[in-house]
C-alpha cells in the first residue's frame, strides 16, 4: 500500500492518468462531461533570499565572555567570507536596581542597593545570502556560551510585489 | 586458667590484650575450640586499616591525562564541545582566583571559579577554522552586480525586518519573535499625485518624511508568518485603496487643500491678468486654460511662484518673506532691496 | 480526631494566600533573608574554619572576586521564565546535595545553554568509582525526567575536602 501511495506522490503523469480513469468512473453514468484534473502548478526554482544586513545583539552578565564571543563570530564570519560592518559595546551596562531598607523597620534614611548588570554588545554583517545567513547564523547559535543571550534581526530585501501596479482602467 | 596452660607454647609470643580477650570470652572459645585465631580484633584506635584502605585507593586513580600528551596533539580532538573546565584535560598551568598580595592564586586543580566561568576552549582559531571550511560549501556569494546600497534598493526596495531570539530556557520560543516590519520607500511605489495624497492620508504617521520610508509593523497575530502576511496585506491594501476614486472625492475645493497650490489659486489668474495687461496682450482665456498656463514664459514667473508657494507653505519667516521680497521685486523691475545700515 | 480540626483552621489561610495578593504578602511564609550575615563566616576562636574560595568571598564580591553559580538567560535584562529558573535551579541544588551526600565539596554550579543544563561540582572520592558511575547515570535520568531537559553531570573529583580548602578562620 505504501509503495502505491509513493509512486502516488512522485508521479504527477501516473496520477492524472488514474485521476481521469477514476472520474470517468464517477461520472460515466451521468451526462456531466469528465472534469479535467486540475492542472501541475509549473516548479517553480525557489530563490534564495536576500539579507542586506544582520545586526546581532548580545547581552550577557559576564562582559569577557562576550568579547571572547563576539571574536569568534568575527573569526567565523570572516573564515566564510562574511563582511562585518561595526562591532561594538554599550559604554555602560543596563542596571536594574533595587533600593531596599538596610534596617528591617527604622533608619528610612539607611538603605541598601541591590543591581543586576546586563552587558550590551552588538555586531553588525552586510550582504549575506539566505543559505549564508543559515549556515553562519547556526554555526553562532550552537556555539552560544552559557549565560548570554542572542538577538538577531535580520533586514532582508525583496522585490516589490508584481501586484503593486496602478489599476489598468 | 587450665586453658591458658594448655594453649601455651614455648617461643610464641601472648600479648596481654589477646589474654584479655581470651579471659573475656572464655564461654564462646571453648565451644569453637581451635578458631579463636580468626576472631575479630578490637581495635580501639582503628590504626591499621585505615593506611591500608588509603593505600589502596591511591593506586587506582590515574594520572593526569594532561601530562601523558603529546605537544602536536590535535587540540580539536581533545576538548571537541563545550564543557566545564576541567583540570585534568587542560595542558595548562591557568590559576584564578583572588588573593592578598604575595600570594599566588589557586591552581587549577579543585578550582571552582575555573569551572564557573564559560571557557572557549573548544573553539581555538584552527578548530574554528576547519569547522569554516566544512560549512563553506553550504553558504552561496553575493551577487555581484548588486555590490551598492544603490543597486539594492532600485532591484529590491521593500525591506522585510525579523527578529530571531536564542536563550537558555526549555522551550525555543519567544513571543518577541512574532513581530513583523516591512519598510518601503514612498518614491518606489508607482503613485500619481493624487493617489500619493489619499496613500499619505491612510497610513498616517507610518510615514516618515525624512527618511521618505512607510514602516508597516505587526505584531497582532501570534505567528510570524501571519504578522508577514498581514503586512503584505496592509501594504496591498492601503496602494489600492489610494488608487480608487470614490464620489465624494470630487467634492473636494480648494479650501480643504492641505497645500498651496500655486496653479489653482487666483493669484495665478492676477499674475497671468498682469503678464498680459504689462504686454498690451488682450486676456481671453479661460479658467482652465490659465490652471495650464505655463509660468516659465512669464521672466522672473518661475521664482516668483516658488516664493508664493513656499510662503505659504512653510509659513512666514524671514527666509521665505525675504525670498518673496526679491522675487517681486524682480517680477514688476523694482530696484534690489537698499540695506540701511 | 484533631487532624481535620486543624485542616479546616489552616485551609482559609492557604486559599487567601492563593486568592489575593495582598494577603499572600502580609504573611511571612518562608524563613527571613538575613542580609547581614547570609553568606558570611565568622571567625571561631582556634582559627581553624575551613573555608573554600567561594566561602571566603562574601556575596557582595560576587562579579568582582568569584562568579556566579547559575549561568542563564532568565536573569537578564527581558528574560524568560524567571522565577521557573529559579526554582528549578533551587531543586537541583537540593537533589545534588541530598543525592551525593557529604561528597559535595563546592557550589553546584548550573549553566543552562539552549534547553541543555549542564552541572557541574567537585567531588569528594569517597564512594568508588562503580558507585559514582551508578550516581551520574541516576542524577542525569531523574533530572532530565523532571525538568524535561537533557541534563549533564560535569565533575571534578578530589582526594579530600582538605583540597578544596582555600583558608581557615
Amino acid at each position: 500500500m505504501n509503495a502505491i501511495r509513493g509512486l502516488w506522490r512522485t508521479t504527477p503523469l501516473v496520477r492524472s492518468v488514474l485521476n481521469k480513469i477514476t472520474l470517468n468512473r464517477q461520472f460515466a453514468t451521468a451526462t456531466i462531461p469528465p472534469i479535467k484534473p486540475i492542472e501541475e502548478v509549473p516548479n517553480t526554482v525557489e530563490l534564495d533570499k536576500l539579507y542586506k544586513r544582520v545586526e546581532l545583539e548580545m547581552r550577557g552578565i559576564d562582559p569577557a565572555v562576550l568579547l571572547s564571543y563576539s571574536w569568534f563570530c568575527i573569526a567565523a564570519a570572516s573564515n566564510l567570507g562574511i563582511e562585518v560592518t561595526k562591532s561594538w559595546a554599550l559604554r555602560k551596562a543596563e542596571k536594574e536596581r533595587h533600593t531596599l531598607l538596610r534596617c528591617v523597620h527604622i533608619y528610612k534614611k539607611h538603605r541598601v542597593q541591590y543591581e543586576i548588570r546586563t552587558y550590551f554588545r552588538f555586531l553588525h554583517l552586510q550582504r549575506l545570502t539566505g543559505s549564508t545567513c543559515d549556515t553562519f547564523l547556526e554555526y553562532i547559535e550552537r556555539n552560544l556560551p552559557e549565560g548570554c543571550a542572542l538577538k538577531v534581526t535580520k533586514v532582508e530585501c525583496q522585490k516589490m510585489p508584481d501586484h503593486l501596479t496602478p489599476p489598468q482602467e | 586458667m587450665s586453658l591458658f596452660i594448655r594453649k601455651y607454647k614455648p617461643g610464641v609470643v601472648y600479648n596481654t590484650q589477646i589474654l584479655w580477650r581470651l579471659n573475656s570470652t572464655t564461654a564462646e572459645t571453648q565451644k569453637q575450640g581451635e578458631e579463636e585465631e580468626e576472631f575479630r580484633v578490637l581495635d580501639i584506635l582503628q590504626k591499621k586499616t585505615r593506611i591500608q584502605k588509603k593505600a589502596a585507593r591511591r593506586a587506582d586513580i590515574q594520572p593526569d591525562r594532561s601530562e601523558k600528551m603529546p605537544t602536536d596533539q590535535n587540540w580539536g580532538n581533545v576538548w571537541p564541545g563545550p564543557r566545564s573546565f576541567h583540570p585534568s584535560s587542560v595542558p595548562l598551568p591557568i590559576r584564578q582566583g583572588y588573593v592578598p598580595k604575595g600570594q599566588a592564586p589557586p591552581g587549577k586543580k579543585a578550582n571552582a571559579e575555573l569551572m564557573k566561568i564559560p571557557n572557549f576552549l573548544h573553539l581555538t582559531p584552527p578548530v574554528i577554522k576547519t569547522q569554516c571550511e566544512a560549512i563553506k560549501p553550504f553558504c552561496t556569494e553575493w551577487p555581484k552586480l548588486l555590490n551598492s546600497e544603490e543597486a539594492i534598493e532600485k532591484h529590491y526596495p521593500v525591506e522585510v525586518i525579523t527578529s530571531d531570539y536564542c536563550h537558555a530556557s526549555p522551550t525555543i520560543r519567544n513571543p518577541l519573535a512574532r513581530i513583523v516590519t516591512m519598510r518601503v520607500k514612498l518614491s518606489d511605489l508607482k503613485l500619481d499625485s493624487r493617489a500619493r495624497d489619499k496613500f499619505l492620508r491612510l497610513v498616517g504617521d507610518k510615514y516618515d518624511e525624512k527618511t521618505d520610508l512607510v514602516t508597516f509593523t505587526a505584531d497582532r497575530c501570534p505567528v510570524r508568518k501571519q504578522n508577514l502576511d498581514y503586512v503584505n496585506y496592509l501594504l496591498t491594501a492601503c496602494y489600492h485603496e489610494s488608487w480608487t476614486v470614490e464620489d465624494w472625492e470630487k467634492e473636494k475645493c480648494l479650501e480643504d487643500m492641505e497645500y498651496y497650490d500655486f496653479d489653482m489659486h487666483p493669484s495665478k489668474k492676477n499674475l497671468v491678468n498682469w503678464f498680459f495687461m504689462s504686454n498690451n496682450k488682450e486676456n481671453n482665456l479661460s479658467d482652465d486654460e490659465i490652471k495650464s498656463f505655463d509660468t516659465s514664459s512669464i521672466p522672473n514667473g518661475v521664482e516668483y511662484k516658488n516664493a508664493v508657494s513656499e510662503l505659504f507653505n512653510e509659513g512666514e519667516n524671514v527666509t521665505t518673506l525675504k525670498n518673496y521680497d526679491t522675487a517681486v521685486r524682480k517680477l514688476l523691475g523694482l530696484p534690489e532691496k537698499k540695506v540701511v545700515d | 480526631m484533631n487532624t481535620p480540626t486543624i485542616l479546616k483552621l489552616v485551609q482559609p489561610l492557604n486559599i487567601l494566600s492563593k486568592c489575593s495578593p495582598v494577603f499572600a504578602s502580609q504573611f511571612h511564609t518562608s524563613s527571613a533573608l538575613c542580609r547581614v550575615v547570609s553568606g558570611k563566616y565568622r571567625i571561631t576562636k582556634k582559627r581553624d574554619r575551613p573555608l573554600t574560595y567561594e566561602m571566603a568571598n562574601p556575596p557582595h564580591y560576587i562579579a568582582h572576586r568569584k562568579s556566579w553559580n547559575s549561568w542563564n538567560t532568565s536573569s537578564l535584562k527581558d528574560g524568560l521564565r524567571k522565577s521557573e529558573t529559579a526554582v528549578e535551579d533551587e531543586f537541583i541544588r537540593r537533589f545534588i546535595n541530598g543525592t551525593w551526600h557529604g561528597l559535595v565539596c563546592s557550589e553546584v554550579i548550573i549553566k543552562r545553554q539552549f534547553n541543555h543544563i549542564r552541572i557541574a561540582a567537585i567531588i569528594r572520592r569517597a564512594v568508588s568509582p562503580t558507585k559514582m558511575y551508578f550516581l551520574i547515570g541516576y542524577t542525569e535520568e531523574l533530572l532530565s525526567t523532571w525538568i524535561q531537559c537533557p541534563v549533564t553531570l560535569e565533575l571534578q573529583t578530589v582526594d579530600s575536602y582538605k583540597d578544596v580548602v582555600f583558608k581557615y578562620i
